[in-house]
């Protein structure tokens, strides 16, 4: 057996596999990573606006309990997928990246506790349901735009940056139509794209 | 004609084996290690066969292995040094300089 490749085509060839391989290991699985919050945004946010519609009236009446457990439920879900997937690419690696990924992951923690509470302060004051599920909803989705922006240039993904530009624009047009439609494109436009940008960095790796 | 020997290539990385550890661990980032078992998996190499190369490369220099505890069992840490880095990057300048040259003659 040689040890050796003798043509520098063959050695270019066997550095690029074996780094294409080592990256793939290292990095997060595209569908847990992406994907799963796709899925969990698009039921979550999907049964809200069931429950309000486009102009008020409920296309489906899912009482507001079953509708928050729903939205719930899914992001766990998605939260537990990401979980499993950084432990499994980052799990046997210590050093730098992993205490930035540890102040990422609190950043994330503060930014939602803060953002929730804020939107519970003026709970008393809104009257119409709907407008609350859209301040919990759109202040959420805030953090989770900027957070993601924010994320792509920590851990240089342009998918990750990418698709917080997306959220926010989402987010924003949204909240500005209204509590109906801004549950319908937060379901369709963040979930959807989420899906669809985990299923396309998953079919390049 | 045949092919040129390929002269002036770091002996160290161009054991096959040695170029697929030191190719993967440039893949971290600067001031992240992997623990041993994660390494020998992603190369798909022996324990004892990975641990061979390893102090082969721990003698040129070109990586940090680091011995500690995770609770009570023991753990190795390996990343590539800043001279383990600037060999790999010397070494694959060295192999597209000799693919440009050996380019029209193959």
């Amino acid at each position: 057996m040689t040890d050796q490749a003798d043509r520098p085509e063959e050695i270019l060839r066997l550095i690029e596999s074996q780094q294409a391989l080592a990256i793939r290991r290292f990095t997060p699985d595209p569908l847990l990573a992406f994907s799963s919050w796709g899925v969990a945004w698009l039921v979550g946010f999907g049964a809200f606006f069931l429950r309000h519609g486009l102009d008020g009236q409920a296309i489906v009446p899912i009482p507001l309990p079953v509708a928050i457990a729903v939205l719930m439920s899914s992001l766990m879900i998605a939260g537990g997928c990401m979980a499993y997937a950084l432990h499994r690419s980052g799990g046997q690696i210590r050093g730098r990246s992993a205490q930035l990924g540890i102040v990422y992951g609190l950043s994330w923690a503060v930014g939602m506790i803060c953002a929730n509470m804020i939107a519970a302060r003026f709970v008393s004051a809104i009257q119409d349901e709907a407008l609350i599920s859209l301040l919990f909803a759109a202040t959420a989705m805030l953090v989770t735009g900027l957070l993601y922006i924010a994320g792509g240039a920590l851990f240089d993904s342009w998918a990750f940056t990418g698709l917080g530009v997306w959220v926010s624009a989402v987010n924003l047009v949204g909240a500005m139509i209204g509590p109906g439609w801004h549950a319908l494109l937060v379901a369709v436009l963040c979930g959807g794209g989420a899906i669809a940008l985990g299923l396309w960095l998953r079919a390049r790796r | 004609m045949s092919a040129e020997p390929l002269p002036e290539l770091d002996p160290v990385i161009h054991a096959q084996a040695r170029l697929r550890v030191v190719a993967t661990l440039n893949t971290l980032p600067d001031g992240d290690q992997i623990a041993f078992p994660g390494l020998k998996d992603v190369l798909a190499m022996t324990a004892g066969n990975l641990s061979v190369h390893l102090s082969k490369l721990e003698e040129a220099g070109y990586v940090d292995i680091t011995k500690t505890h995770r609770g009570r069992t023991p753990v190795t840490y390996v990343a590539l040094t800043k001279r383990g880095r600037a060999a790999f990057d010397d070494y694959t300048k060295a192999i597209r300089a000799l693919l440009d040259t050996a380019g029209g003659t193959s």
